[in-house]
């Protein structure tokens, strides 16, 4: 499921990944590292919410 | 360890503050007509409807039931749990007796539920089969009081099969005591029979003695199995009276119809005593029993008792009402509710009994998820005004010692919509705050903690300058003797940095507070004794990612593109209307408004946006353009430069000016100074701005919130910090265009948010060029004196809905951190 940054509007879409930080496409929303953050404004996941 | 249940969404204690545990029975084919002929149309949709009904009147679990002859159970029931657990809130209760059915539905179910139910009946083969499921699975169950000879009808054959079913679930099954709810079975008193003239009294006992004799174990009933052929209006009374009895001889939980739970206060002392006698099988007329006494008294009363016409106001008791207008946030008829309480309530006990409690259920049902900022901040505005009420009804030395805390925003640092949620949220969880306000310098704070002799000290500040005042100020606080613990909430605080760089100079605990409800956690383990500096382990916290390009090489040879003026314009004649599509409603609604979906479905959270939101934002668009509450204004110039090694060299007519950036310490080592030609490669441009709403709109959010007017005041400020943001945006968009980048606009707003232009805009005081000091040359070179925007010590820009930029042509220039 994509989901989107409260604080920015970013939206990651597991189909296309997190080239800024190197992750891959096919990666779930639920299984990015602990570190990742938001690649516009370095919100962490829990800046999230559900999309679809 | 305590005792609970759990849905997918939310975990319910077995055993409740305020019993009984309530589990809703309409969804039950053979209770209620309504479910089964749905169930039997394959309605599913609508069992859910009913299921909804019962949460919606207070059920705690819901029992489901769907076993009925010429039905597939198996199939039904798989289809219902799937359907209810993603829809309820409630965990459910799996009524079943068949093991596979049991056993599909425990597969299936995304939490901790109860199955209904086990019992003795075939001398112990089936209850072995449940067991092991029970056991395999986690889950809790019922046991019913019934053995090879039938339904246990004595005290004392309840008891016993409650042992014997212990005995298995227990020794055999390893099953815990709080995983079993013993029904010890109720019958009714209320169809003549005269066997069951004492089935009360038989059933309470049970209570009583299960609950003395089986240490650990949970109680339930179906309570109004009592009253089964009396009258619907005298059934409800009856059912109540006896539920409060049960409740008092140990029952748990309660199998019932929420929506008809009379309260007791409601039942008058007339038909509560004709409800007693006939529990208790109290002969007062030797004419006739207490049944017939019953049945007579409740038909001369019946008629005048057509409650359906009173609102829901009247049918509860005024404490519930009290609770639930906090809770619910609603202020309409509060002073009526309060003027009812304060006939038998001192002002204080109102508020220290019941206000106080609301609102800390209020902050637990946010911590839990289960409501959003916007709504605490509703329940907030009707705790202070039900303050405001009592409070001049109250002696002077009714007050009594409460916790004082002070809140300031620290010096050079403006912001206050943090600092003013902590005084919210704290000020209406029953303490003494003094708010001294904005940019407060060490020495005042020292001062008035002195005077006020608070109990602890709250610092808040935005900026990363304020995290270092923050840090520079503890060794004062120190040497003036302080000893109240002092709490730090901002954006630019980490628990690293408070525990590393705060605690250390300050001999009394310095705590991180992320959030207001931190901060009240904060003081209530201070109350508690219990509070602790903020300690930091590093290898617990993963180090962030630093998302950005990867390479440093930077293409050297873009075309510079011709300015349309070199030096400053300044520009006031700009429309409010024409930001609205550059509004990031995404962060707005979400972010700043705390509109978050969160474990709400995409429909739900829809209709929310569109219901409650929406209307919000469009009457705040109108305001924006009708009471001039918007007015945006631009500083902005195009300047010839070159880069130095981290510096950019601006120069301004005679005036050459020095920005230097930071620098990436790892790889790829970017800073903004590399998007710049050298001089050697024939120099560049670079354009600054510096654009603000103006005044009116902070001054509009500061009367909100002297108003108390809680949630408009967080929702005015968050539209003013967003429309800034899409005043940066549009007027980047309009600097794009005169440098000639023609047709480079984004589809979407979404586009904005990650760059889909070329160039990019890097604000002062982000994560790119994070010091603010940089706003004293742009200051010089663009005079946003003449919009009205003047620079604090900090070097930070009021009014406060103001935001500054520099802007890169280069293509490769993109947002990153350092």
């Amino acid at each position: 499921m994509r989901h989107i940054c409260i604080n920015c509007g970013y939206i990651y879409d597991p189909k296309k990944g997190d080239p800024m930080n190197d992750i891959p496409p096919g990666t779930a929303f639920e299984d990015l590292p602990d570190e990742w953050v938001c690649p516009m404004c370095y919100a962490t996941t829990e800046n999230f919410d559900p999309l679809d | 360890m305590i005792p609970s249940v759990a849905s997918l969404f939310q975990a319910t204690e077995l055993g409740q503050d305020i019993r009984p545990l309530v589990i809703g029975e309409r969804t039950n084919a053979n209770g209620s007509r309504r479910f089964r002929e749905l169930l039997l149309n394959d309605d599913y949709q609508g069992c859910l409807e009913i299921a909804l009904e019962q949460e919606a009147a207070g059920a705690h679990v819901l029992d489901v039931c769907a076993a009925y002859a010429g039905r597939d159970e198996l199939r039904d029931m798989t289809e219902l749990v799937r359907l209810f657990a993603g829809s309820l809130r409630m965990p459910l209760m799996i009524d079943s007796t068949t093991p596979s059915c049991i056993e599909a539905c425990l597969r299936i179910y995304p939490g901790r539920c109860i199955v209904n139910s086990i019992n003795l009946e075939d001398g112990g083969v089936n209850i072995r089969k449940v067991c092991a499921l029970v056991k395999k699975y986690g889950a809790a169950v019922v046991a019913l009081t019934i053995n090879e000879n039938g339904m246990a009808m004595t005290t004392e054959d309840k008891v016993t099969t409650a042992r014997e079913i212990h005995d298995i679930a227990v020794n055999e099954f390893g099953l815990r005591p709080h995983d079993i709810l013993f029904d010890p079975l109720t019958f009714t008193v209320g169809a003549g029979d005269e066997t069951l003239r004492d089935a009360a009294t038989q059933t309470l006992d049970a209570l009583r003695r299960i609950k003395a004799e089986l240490p650990g174990v949970f109680t339930l009933l179906g309570v109004s199995n009592i009253s089964f052929g009396l009258s619907p209006y005298s059934r409800r009374l009856l059912n109540s009276v006896f539920l409060h009895e049960a409740v008092e001889a140990g029952l748990d939980a309660a199998i019932i119809d929420a929506a008809k739970i009379v309260p007791l206060a409601r039942v008058s002392e007339e038909d509560r005593e004709m409800c007693l006698d006939l529990l208790f099988d109290r002969v007062k007329d030797p004419e006739q029993g207490p049944l017939m006494a019953f049945i007579e008294h409740f038909t001369e009363t019946d008629g005048e008792n057509t409650d359906d016409a009173e609102s829901d106001d009247d049918r509860r008791r005024p404490e519930q009402v009290l609770v639930d207008h906090v809770v619910d946030g609603r202020k309409e008829g509060l002073e009526d509710q309060l003027n009812i309480l304060l006939t038998r309530n001192t002002p204080l006990a109102i508020i220290n009994d019941l206000l106080v409690p609301a609102m800390r259920h209020v902050g637990d049902l946010f911590g839990r998820g289960e409501i959003l900022l916007p709504f605490v901040l509703k329940s907030a505005e009707v705790m202070k005004a039900a303050v405001s009420f009592l409070e001049p009804l109250m002696e002077k030395d009714e007050s009594e010692a409460v916790t004082k805390i002070l809140l300031a925003t620290v010096q050079g640092d403006v912001h206050d919509i943090g600092k003013n949620l902590v005084e919210i949220i704290l000020s209406n969880n029953g303490y003494q705050v003094y708010n001294l306000g904005i940019k407060m310098p060490v020495e005042t704070i020292i001062k008035k903690a002195r005077e006020y002799d608070v109990d602890i000290i709250g610092l808040s500040g935005l900026l990363v300058k304020s995290a270092i005042v923050m840090q520079e100020s503890m060794p004062q606080y120190e040497a003036a003797g302080l000893q109240a613990p002092v709490l730090l909430g901002g954006a630019a605080l980490t628990p690293k940095f408070v525990a590393e760089s705060c605690v250390p100079p300050y001999s009394s605990p310095v705590v991180y507070c992320a959030d207001a409800f931190a901060g009240l956690k904060a003081v209530r383990e201070f109350e508690a004794g219990t509070l602790a500096a903020t300690t930091y382990n590093a290898s617990s916290t993963p180090k962030r990612m630093r998302p950005g390009a990867k390479t440093a090489e930077i293409d050297r040879t873009i075309t510079v593109p011709s300015v349309p003026f070199t030096g400053v314009r300044h520009t006031r004649d700009i429309d409010p209307a024409v930001l609205f599509p550059f509004i990031n409603e995404q962060a707005l609604f979400r972010g700043r408004w705390g509109y978050r979906r969160g474990k709400m479905g995409a429909e739900e959270y829809r209709d929310l946006i569109e219901k409650d939101v929406r209307p919000l934002y469009e009457d705040f668009k109108r305001r924006a353009v009708e009471d001039a509450l918007i007015q945006p204004q631009v500083a902005y110039g195009y300047f010839p430069c070159r880069s130095e090694g981290d510096a950019l060299i601006v120069i301004d007519g005679t005036q050459e000016h020095v920005f230097t950036f930071p620098r990436q310490e790892d790889p790829p080592h970017l800073c903004i100074a590399d998007y710049f030609r050298t001089a050697e490669e024939g120099g560049d441009v670079a354009g600054f701005f510096v654009v603000t709403i103006g005044p009116n709109i902070s001054e509009a959010t500061h009367e909100l919130y002297d108003a108390n007017a809680y949630h408009d005041y967080l929702m005015l400020h968050g539209f003013s910090v967003e429309i800034t943001d899409a005043l940066a945006e549009y007027w980047h968009e309009m600097m794009r265009e005169e440098l000639g980048f023609v047709g480079d606009s984004p589809d979407t707003l979404t586009g904005y948010a990650v760059q889909e232009y070329r160039g990019s805009r890097y604000g002062f005081g982000y994560p790119a060029c994070p010091d603010l000091d940089a706003h004293k040359p742009m200051f010089d070179m663009l005079k946003p004196e003449k919009i009205g925007v003047s620079l604090t010590e900090q070097m930070e820009m009021v009014p406060e809905q103001t935001t500054s930029a520099i802007i890169a042509h280069h293509p490769q220039a993109k947002y990153f951190a350092v």
